[in-house]
């Protein structure tokens, strides 16, 4: 029998690259609960890029600052005006709802990707070079981890100081070590490869090594858990504001809205849904949020599992 | 009906599979692992059935007694088994009920890894125990009846005549009399120091070990077909030997029908009556020991048998892989890789057919096209 | 107990210290990023001892290196002084005693059925994979693991409070506060349910059970889907491997092959887990208390946070740090007693 040397191009039907899109595409359209994430996902994403559309803010304001509509603390129900009411303050929920995604956005994705930054290059020396660094670090990382972490954001916070800032940074601190760990994990798991020695045999680099045949290989459980702990860090910043903590009084922040509604919760005498929309506008908004992001999350991992599996 | 049933198989007839057809429905694709399998079993003889990985061998061994892993759906095909009383049974047809009488009483089953095969949370004295009580229950009453009266007259004071108490120390008797059904068991399987071994979890015993009290458990109910799927491949050499010496002189003890699947053709000299070679979920070829390696008629088994490495000459490799079962080649499964293949092959699989006395093969080069 | 039972406790007590040590040390670091000012209040038991900051400072070395200061502030932990809460008026260390069987309370109520809620529907969704009752508690797992539990406390208050004058927030009706700070009640633990037994009052108790119930269901109903999760993938982890296969070819019903095997070799992620929920339930589920009133060491906890009482927090924070590794010994221990691979290997 003959032999033929096949060239494949990536975009070929029958490349392995093609052919494992081709797969996850296939799985999520089987599972119902990730096209609902996907959906939610893809919601969340178009409201805050088109956010300035939506919602167009003020000139020359923040445009974070919900625009007021009077000074009443009683909160007024959806009108023409104002399309979801207003909160406590007369703050317009409509535009806090938009501006809102954006900044849920802005908080996660920025404590996810430094946390993940800082855990990749941490954890990934510590599991490719082994040895004592390792050791050390995954004793920090237990203390770290000791504390729950919602105690140990507000600790920082107050030394920082309340502020949307202060909030993004302890957080990063809160989260880095569960990345630190991950990629420590992955990075021994993969350098005990046999492509790894063979890599090294041939001479490459360690960094070449580390960036091009280890981490790659990494990567699956990363996204996994990023995409899970997007919807935890938004989750946890908005019960920082919530706390009032976090973003000041009249910021797009859903967390912060929902806790000025809490006077409100048991409504006017004779109606005691009176003020319904204040609190489950906001909330709404940030369960769904939260919610798509961990079907995704899930769907990445039922997914990317099987194929983590299957090499 | 009985007497249709009792029609099926031969009267030294043990078990006989026909036209197994067995597939897995995954995410990619329809899987047809088994496809028209064909075996036959005699009372008493050790039938070998070799093949790679993907041959279909395992997945045929567990439908036999009906625990096709998931997603495997059986498509078709019946199973035809004589029990140890002499009834035919269909397997394929029981229902749940049926089946728990079978499984491990009628036909048992040892496994390839045999750490794997044992429940890591308990000790071994409960797990050779769980298969006794599950079918020797009665018997083991008895014995338990037996000892009874001696034990309660040795105490005669009012407090032992109590109906909680009478329970608690029936329940004592039972694990005494259980406990030394175990030991006798596990000396009957040669492991030294059955007292140490019984108090032990699996992962304090190395393999060998383990395999044997596998072994133990499969064989505690004196079943009438022992499924051997690939027991000493995970196993040291020298191990290897003992357990495939154990296992031949146990079935002769015992009595039992054996099916031994392995892919290493020396294993099957060794232990096998008969052999049936499987290749990519059908069963190709079948014959006594002797002839499959004297004349092996099949284009694979004769591929087998030559890429066997023997000292003094050169590698002779199979060329080509063994088939995707999600979309098999037409016909023939084996013809893209068959030096012999014509174009008859593509076209229609060939049945298994008997082309001189005890020897099979389902090749259009030995068969007329049937 | 065996005695590789004994040997493991032995070895992982001495682990313990190291943690504990380091728990300290990640506190002392929080501290570190105050001023000298700021972290005089660290070291009085009394308010108006705040007038002499210069001598705090220069007494207990807050302008030193910090190996020096982290030796005063350490001997000054031990010795119960952790310092006066502004924001509380009492000493921390008291605040945190007296606070406590609340939170406890809570805990002692929300974490059994979470865990047994969450283990019983992640089995029952494993062993019915794919089919509707499968889907359905996922579902309901997903649903439950996103929701913000302040909103969910503040939804369910709404309804039930709000809309149907049921569960007030608070540990007690003002009536029964009123009771239980009078002579005529003896308070025992703390525990206003286990007190009201001890006091034969049912009145009392009754109204304690009600206002435990939504707080319980609030975290019972986020908890839970955690558990549920983990149980279900460990459990159908278990259910692919071979000696289940095994087991159902010796003949033995499902049931047995269910119950007695695979579960029981399922729960062993889902037993630290539980263990690490409930260790969070018990250092102060500061949103939880904060909604619903619940006078815990997470309500204060969160006041003291937006007073920015620095004092208050760090005790807390450490509070929370000591029962997680305590907890985390006992999980390890009782991992120990159900898996005979981790003592014996």
């Amino acid at each position: 029998m003959t032999h033929t040397v096949v060239n494949i191009k990536f975009w070929d039907k029958q490349s392995p690259r093609m052919k494992e899109l081709r797969f996850i595409l296939k799985r999520m359209k089987s599972s119902p609960l990730s096209i609902v994430g996907l959906a939610i996902v893809v919601f969340f994403t178009l409201v805050a890029l088109l956010a300035p559309v939506l919602a167009p803010p003020q000139p020359n304001r923040n445009p974070y600052m919900i625009p007021r509509y009077g000074y009443s603390p009683t909160p007024k129900p959806p009108n023409p005006v104002n399309l979801f009411g207003t909160t406590e303050g007369q703050y317009d929920l409509y535009y806090g709802m938009i501006w809102g995604t954006r900044a849920a956005y802005q908080i996660g994705v920025l404590v996810v990707a430094i946390s993940a930054l800082i855990g990749i290059i941490v954890g990934g020396l510590a599991g490719y070079y082994k040895g004592v660094f390792g050791e050390v670090l995954m004793r920090v990382t237990d203390i770290v981890l000791a504390f729950p972490g919602l105690i140990l954001a507000m600790a920082f916070v107050v030394a920082f100081g309340p502020g949307l800032n202060s909030i993004t940074v302890a957080l990063i601190l809160v989260w880095w070590p569960s990345y630190a760990r991950l990629v420590r994990g992955e990075f021994l798991r993969v350098t005990a490869e046999d492509f790894v020695e063979a890599a090294k045999a041939i001479g490459c680099s360690d960094l070449r090594v580390m960036v091009k045949h280890v981490f790659p290989n990494t990567i699956f459980p990363l996204v996994i858990m990023a995409s899970l702990d997007i919807g935890s860090v938004v989750l946890t910043a908005a019960a920082l504001s919530f706390l009032g903590l976090g973003a000041p009084e009249g910021y797009a922040d859903w967390g912060q809205l929902i806790s000025l509604s809490r006077n409100y919760i048991t409504g006017a005498p004779g109606n005691p849904f009176a003020y319904w929309f204040a609190y489950v506008i906001p909330g709404i908004f940030l369960f769904l949020f939260v919610l798509g992001w961990n079907l995704l999350g899930d769907a990445f991992r039922d997914i990317l599992d099987p194929m983590i599996r299957r090499r | 009906m009985k007497e249709d049933l009792e029609e099926t198989l031969l009267e030294n007839e043990q078990l006989k599979v026909e036209d197994l057809t067995v597939r897995f429905y995954t995410y990619e694709g329809i899987v047809k692992a088994v496809e028209k399998a064909k075996l036959s079993l005699r009372k008493g003889e050790t039938l070998g059935v070799v093949g790679e990985t993907g041959s279909g061998k395992s997945v045929t061994a567990l439908t036999i007694i009906a625990l096709t892993p998931t997603p495997g759906k059986v498509e078709g095909g019946n199973i035809y088994f004589r029990r140890g009383a002499g009834e035919v049974v269909d397997i394929l047809a029981l229902k749940e009920a049926a089946l728990l009488k079978i499984r491990g009483k009628e036909i048992s089953m040892i496994f390839q890894e045999p750490n794997a095969a044992l429940d890591p949370l308990y000790r071994v004295e409960e797990q050779v125990a769980e298969a006794i009580l599950a079918h020797r229950r009665a018997e083991m009453m008895q014995k338990v009846e037996a000892l009874k009266p001696k034990a309660l007259t040795n105490r005669s004071s009012l407090r032992y005549r109590l109906p909680v108490f009478k329970r608690f120390s029936q329940q004592k008797l039972l694990r005494r009399v259980v406990r030394e059904e175990i030991l006798s068991l596990l000396r009957t399987m040669e492991i030294p120091d059955p007292e140490r071994v019984v108090d032990a979890y699996p992962h304090e015993l190395s393999g060998g070990m383990q395999q044997r009290i596998v072994i133990a458990i499969a064989l505690a109910c004196s079943p009438v077909l022992l499924l051997a799927d690939e027991p000493t491949t995970n196993l040291d050499v020298t191990v290897q030997a003992q357990i495939l010496d154990l296992i031949l002189r146990l079935k002769k003890a015992f009595g039992s029908s054996v099916i031994y699947i392995t892919h290493d053709m020396g294993v099957i000299a060794e232990i096998s009556e008969r052999v049936a070679v499987m290749y990519a979920g059908s069963v190709v070829e079948v014959a006594p020991v002797v002839e499959i390696f004297k004349k092996p008629l099949h284009p694979y088994t004769q591929a087998l048998l030559e890429s066997i490495p023997r000292p003094g000459s050169p590698f002779k490799p199979l060329p080509g892989t063994v088939p995707s079962l999600v979309n098999p080649p037409s016909g023939c499964r084996f013809h893209p890789r068959c030096p012999f293949a014509m174009e008859k092959c593509k076209l229609e699989p060939p049945n298994l057919v008997e082309v001189s006395p005890e020897h099979q093969v389902a090749c259009y080069l030995h068969t007329a096209g049937e | 107990m065996d005695r590789g039972l004994r040997e493991y406790l032995a070895k992982r007590l001495l682990l313990i210290v190291p943690t504990l040590i380091g728990v300290t040390l990640l506190v002392f670091a929080v501290t570190q990023l105050f001023s000298p000012v700021e972290r005089a209040a660290l070291y009085i038991r009394d308010p108006r001892q705040i007038r002499f900051v210069n001598e705090i400072i220069s007494k207990y070395g807050l302008d030193q290196p910090f190996y020096i200061q982290y030796v005063s502030w350490i001997t000054q932990v031990l010795q119960g002084n952790l310092g006066w809460s502004q924001s509380i008026h009492q000493p921390v260390l008291e605040t945190l005693l007296s606070r406590f069987p609340a939170t406890a309370e809570l805990a002692i109520f929300a974490a059994p059925i979470t865990i047994f809620l969450g283990i019983y529907l992640g089995k029952l969704s494993a062993v019915k994979k794919d089919t509707f009752v499968d889907h359905a508690t996922r579902a309901l797992a997903v649903v439950g693991w996103s929701l913000p539990s302040f909103w969910l406390g503040i939804m369910l208050l709404a309804f039930f409070y709000g809309g149907l004058g049921m569960f007030s927030p608070g540990r007690l009706s003002p009536w029964a506060e009123v009771l239980v700070r009078s002579g005529s009640f003896k308070v025992y633990t703390g525990f206003y349910t286990v007190d009201a037994v001890l006091n034969l009052n049912g009145a009392v108790l009754l109204d304690a059970l009600s206002h435990l119930v939504l707080p319980v269901a609030t975290l019972t109903i986020i908890n839970m889907a955690l558990i549920m999760r983990v149980m279900r993938s460990s459990m159908l982890e278990q259910l692919g491997k071979t000696y289940i296969t095994a087991a159902r070819a010796r003949g033995l019903d499902e049931k047995t092959v269910i119950n007695k095997h695979a579960t029981k070799n399922a729960l062993i992620p889902v037993v630290t887990l539980s263990g690490l929920l409930t260790a969070g339930m018990l250092s102060g589920v500061v949103i939880t208390e904060t909604i619903f009133e619940f006078k815990g060491v997470g309500y204060f906890a969160a006041r003291a946070a937006t007073q920015l009482d620095v004092p208050a927090v760090l005790g807390f924070a450490l509070l929370a740090g000591i029962i997680f590794v305590i907890a985390n010994l006992i999980v390890d221990l009782l991992y120990a007693y159900i898996d005979p691979r981790i003592r014996l290997g």
